[in-house]
């Protein structure tokens, strides 16, 4: 018998999905651990408010949400180690997992690691990072106080933290590539900010180079229409879309489609028989918390199957 | 051996609360800087760390050499404190 530690099921990943899957495996009496080597909860963890998850009729903080998750998938004694997974070996019966706390073993895996925010490319947002360039509002927002900022991006997270950043800034540079793209309900709140002045919108936007002067950023220059034009700020903060965590499988036998999301059957059991997967990480996923939770309790219930030998590999 | 920890945060920070958390499952104790509460040392975080950004953990070792850890990061925070 080996001496590697052994669960029923290791989740990599502990957002909103897995953390919903545990909820249901443990009360199942499936032993099961997470593996976290970011946030508690994911991007819901950093977000201002989330006011399309049921249950809140105002509305709830990200941070608030993800700790009464864990608190609950805790209640029915998931563990959450804070580490790394960074290889998995399909050994049969079992799976071998490297982590950064050693091997260990289980009988199911659940990748829901989830997605993180894009890159525009453009020259200087590297270089300029954490010193006027950022992707986390409710992190980095409070060093602009009193400040100018420029937001990029026109989709609901976009203008979540566009919102959320107005109780700092002074004025908010709006870069939006194309149209808004945000739910109805964020664009008439947006509306009430663009009405007090708070906030500009610069539609048909795309940034051309982050400028930075003496370490930090300076200017943001754009075209618009074909036109050159600048952007006096002193930060940027960019929501553009999601990439998926999934870099780690890439050289796996786990399937992932061309933009990297974890291909998945019915069941949301990968290519690797015993590996399911959910939530953002997934291809086809609608990049929601409500709907990532409502696959975590899908996935434990097609794991709890195939522990008990009903779920084939595909 | 560590002297002391001090983390420099804000309120809606997750990644600060993760840094709290594994400090805290270490046993270890720490000042905590709420940058929101305390706007006037924004500057002293930014002096510290080179970057506009939470949390910043500054570890102290006995010999009072300081290493200063930019945002939630297992890697370099854990050998840190180790």
């Amino acid at each position: 018998m080996s001496d590697i530690p052994t669960h029923d099921v290791i989740m990599i990943g502990a957002g909103p999905a897995a953390l919903t899957a545990a909820i249901y495996t443990t009360r199942e009496d499936i032993d099961t651990l997470l593996f976290e080597r970011g946030v508690v909860g994911g991007l819901a963890a950093v977000t201002d408010k989330i006011d399309n998850y049921p249950g809140f009729p105002d509305g709830i903080d990200g941070l608030t949400l993800a700790d009464e998750l864990r608190k609950q998938a805790e209640r029915f004694g998931a563990v959450i180690e804070l580490g790394e997974v960074t290889n998995i070996h399909d050994e049969g019966e079992y799976k071998r997992l490297e982590t950064t706390s050693g091997d260990m073993r289980a009988k199911a895996i659940l990748i829901a690691t989830g997605s993180d925010y894009k890159k525009t490319g453009a020259p200087g947002e590297a270089e300029y990072y954490a010193r006027g360039v950022h992707y986390c509002a409710t992190c980095d927002g409070a060093f602009y106080r009193d400040k100018k900022i420029a937001v990029i991006g026109g989709g609901n997270s976009a203008i979540q933290e566009a919102i959320f950043l107005t109780r700092y800034a002074t004025h908010i540079d709006l870069l939006v590539r194309s149209t808004i793209k945000a739910s109805d309900v964020l664009q008439k709140e947006l509306q009430e900010y663009v009405d007090s002045g708070k906030i500009t919108i610069h539609l048909g936007t795309t940034t051309d180079e982050i400028v930075g002067k003496d370490n930090m950023v300076v200017r943001v220059d754009a075209t618009k229409d074909g036109n050159k034009v600048s952007f006096d700020v002193d930060g940027v903060f960019i929501f553009v879309g999601l990439l998926p965590n999934s870099q780690f499988l890439v050289p796996l036998s786990v399937k992932l489609d061309e933009i990297g999301f974890v291909m998945t059957d019915q069941h949301l059991q990968t290519s690797m028989p015993g590996v399911f997967a959910a939530g953002d990480i997934r291809s086809g996923a609608t990049m929601q918390i409500a709907s990532a939770a409502g696959e975590g309790a899908t996935a434990a219930l097609k794991i709890r199957e195939f522990l008990e030998g009903h779920v084939k590999a595909a | 051996m560590v002297k002391n920890i001090t983390i420099f945060t804000t309120n809606t920070c997750g990644y600060c609360q993760m840094v709290k958390r594994y400090l805290g499952a270490k046993g270890m104790t720490w000042e905590e800087v709420n940058l929101d509460e305390h706007p006037h040392r924004q500057a002293e975080a930014l002096k510290l760390s080179g970057a506009l950004t939470v949390p910043v953990t500054v570890v102290t070792k006995q010999d009072d050499s300081q290493e200063v850890i930019v945002g939630y990061n297992l890697a370099r925070l854990a050998p840190a404190v180790a």
